[in-house]
């Protein structure tokens, strides 16, 4: 064919354009469906996005980079983590950046005039960075404090508001541990209050956590309840597990009397399932899409019968069958391209406006937008060509109205 | 103006061969309900350049069927045609196309124009379809043929302002903007009144005495005789000579 191709192209899309100009309303609504399936399928990825950094949140909330090693108390013989196993951690383990290990026992106190059991965690000052535990009020004990094995005291939340409400205790309350006076320095929190759902969280509920000095001093606990080793980096986590499974087989009779765990196993489960729903939501969305891709073979098919002559006279002008099929593929073409644009725009917009009004960083797939972008204008051309075919095959004598 | 290549194509074609049509035992028949038709039996014609030609017949005589053939418009067909030098028979709607656009000028009995369009963007339309002129250059062609045309000062009109002897004349316009072998005019005063109708077969005359070859098909004996030659379409078969 002569001519430059573009200018051709240009051609094809002025007469596309005149096309849809003639029918606005119903170019328009049609683009409409258009952008509705593409802004839930966006919109869908976003939320897909969404729950899933929330899932990982709450795991990683524990504790990131989290191993840890406790005795399960099951079998024949069952031992549990020595006090001598600690230091052994300490030079054989590595890659950890820091290493918390928890005593633990119980109290009955009476708040109000219930008697209440609460728990006693003894804990060095790591513990809190590793678990991620946030203080309320006052201040976590020290590392002098740890040293010279105070008698002071932090409390978890719960206890506190049982204790003395809401209102924060003052400097000079007291709780009762061990059958001694220990002074209550700060009030605490999980980082994220959702540990118990992922694994048992010591530190949740009615709980005194002491320097783990002072607990080993007084009680007369003789084993570790858990040690937490926070590793250096993601991928270091896996040599942990192995170094502490390693320590706890050399100085123990059976590794079975132990669990050593990190939390990737929960990650990448968490990360599966919120993948598997995201991609259901999307198979969800897609109908739409599709709903929109024949909405607009289902206005072509109309436009094609309601310009049979028009096409008629363009095919006794010279048209080619291609011109004509291109320029009807190039009207559903701009439909659904357009519908995409908006869609696009609806469904990047409103998930961040919502995540706006409810101060969460809700993020947009720069992917899916892409995706959605080609899928729709995808969807448009393969719905378009049946109409289009239907247009370039007329049979001319018959579209100019003869008979 | 650049003349187009198909134009001149045409013209040395021409100049071997002085018919522009030439038609060899053409025959249709149409299937009604499964019921064979015989539009055509067998039509011989030859038409020679600068010729009017007049055709004409009874209402379902098969002179519409004729013009259909002789317009590319219709490609199912027994015999052999001859379209200025080039056969045409048996060739694809897809090779038609081209040689529709660059061979024949269409003048409908109802102008087909397209109402969207400016009557300039009506008479460029051929021309753009032929795709070997720019842009520019199709629309200063289609401005030169509605100057032609006594339509200069209404080239941005739409079809739908314009009085409907001037809507015949861009029609026309537009039939000539590609320098066509062969004028096809389909009962071209068939919506008009007397009046315009003269207008207009004036306008066919003088393209007549300009040199153009044109085949009209009319059931109108007055409008036949501006013609300069008569072929009456009878059981099927084309017979020269006045009815």
């Amino acid at each position: 064919m002569a001519g430059p191709t573009t200018a051709w192209l240009r051609l094809l899309l002025r007469f596309a354009l005149d096309g849809l100009a003639g029918q606005r309303g119903r170019s328009g609504l049609t683009m409409l469906g258009m952008a509705i399936g593409t802004a839930s399928v966006v919109s869908v990825v976003s939320i897909g996005l969404l729950g899933r950094a929330y899932v990982v949140s709450l795991i990683e909330g524990v504790g990131s980079n989290l191993v840890f090693a406790y005795g399960t108390g099951d079998g024949v013989n069952p031992e549990e983590v020595a006090f001598d196993d600690l230091d052994v951690f300490r030079a054989r383990v590595p890659g950890v950046r820091a290493m918390a290990p928890v005593l633990s026992s119980t109290e009955t106190m009476s708040i109000g005039s219930e008697p209440e059991v609460v728990n006693v965690l003894g804990a060095t000052p790591e513990y809190a960075p590793v678990r991620n535990l946030v203080t309320v009020s006052g201040r976590f004990p020290t590392q002098a404090e740890e040293r010279s094995a105070e008698k002071v005291c932090v409390v978890s939340r719960e206890l506190a508001r049982r204790l003395w409400g809401d209102r924060p205790p003052g400097s000079d309350e007291w709780l009762r541990v061990f059958g001694l006076r220990f002074h209550v320095v700060g009030v605490y929190r999980e980082g994220v209050e959702s540990a118990a759902a992922v694994q048992k969280s010591e530190a949740a509920g009615l709980t005194v956590i002491v320097p783990f000095s002072t607990f080993r001093n007084l009680s007369p606990v003789r084993t570790v309840d858990v040690v937490y080793f926070q590793a250096q980096s993601p991928q270091a986590v896996s040599g942990v597990v192995d170094a502490v499974r390693e320590v706890l087989k050399s100085r123990h009779h059976a590794l079975s009397s132990f669990k050593v765990e990190s939390l990737q196993g929960y990650l990448v489960l968490a990360q599966r399932v919120s993948d598997a729903v995201t991609l259901g939501l999307i198979a969800i969305a897609a109908v739409s899409l599709l709903v929109g891709g024949i909405g607009i073979m289902n206005i072509m098919l109309v436009t094609v019968t309601e310009r049979t002559r028009d096409i008629g006279i363009r095919l006794a002008l010279g048209a080619g069958r291609r011109d004509i099929l291109l320029q009807f593929l190039l009207e559903a073409g701009i439909l659904s391209l357009a519908g995409g644009i908006a869609g696009v725009v609806i469904g990047a917009i409103l998930p961040w406006y919502a995540g706006v009004l409810y101060g969460v960083d809700v993020p947009v797939s720069a992917l899916s937008v892409v995706v959605a972008f080609g899928v729709s204008l995808a969807v448009g051309l393969f719905f378009g060509l049946v109409p289009a075919r239907k247009a370039a095959n007329m049979n001319i004598v018959d579209a100019l109205g003869y008979e | 103006m650049l003349t187009p290549p198909s134009a001149r194509v045409a013209s040395a074609a021409a100049a071997h061969a002085p018919e522009v049509i030439r038609l060899a035992g053409v025959a249709k028949t149409y299937h009604r309900d499964g019921v064979p038709v015989a539009a055509l039996r067998s039509v011989d014609l030859r038409i020679t350049r600068g010729e009017f030609v007049a055709i004409m017949g009874r209402s379902g005589s098969g002179k519409s069927t004729l013009l259909h053939i002789l317009g590319l418009l219709d490609a199912e067909y027994e015999g052999r045609y001859e379209l200025a030098g080039t056969c045409v028979s048996g060739q694809s709607a897809d090779s038609l196309a081209p040689l529709r656009n660059r061979l024949i000028g269409f003048v409908f009995q109802s102008f087909h124009l397209l109402p969207q369009l400016s009557i300039l963007e009506n008479a460029a339309l051929p021309a753009l379809y032929a795709r070997d002129r720019e842009r520019d250059a199709c629309f200063a062609a289609a401005r030169t043929r509605l100057v032609e045309m006594g339509l200069g000062d209404r080239l941005e009109h739409r079809p739908g302002e314009l009085s409907i002897g001037q809507r015949q004349r861009a029609a026309i316009a537009r039939a000539l903007v590609n320098a066509p072998s062969l004028l096809l005019a389909d009962e071209p005063t068939g919506a008009l009144d007397s009046r315009t109708a003269e207008e207009i077969l004036e306008v066919l005359g003088d393209l007549h005495a300009a040199g153009a070859t044109l085949v009209m098909v009319t059931h109108d004996p007055e409008v036949a005789a501006v013609a300069s030659r008569l072929v009456q379409i009878r059981d099927g078969r084309a017979h020269d000579g006045v009815a």
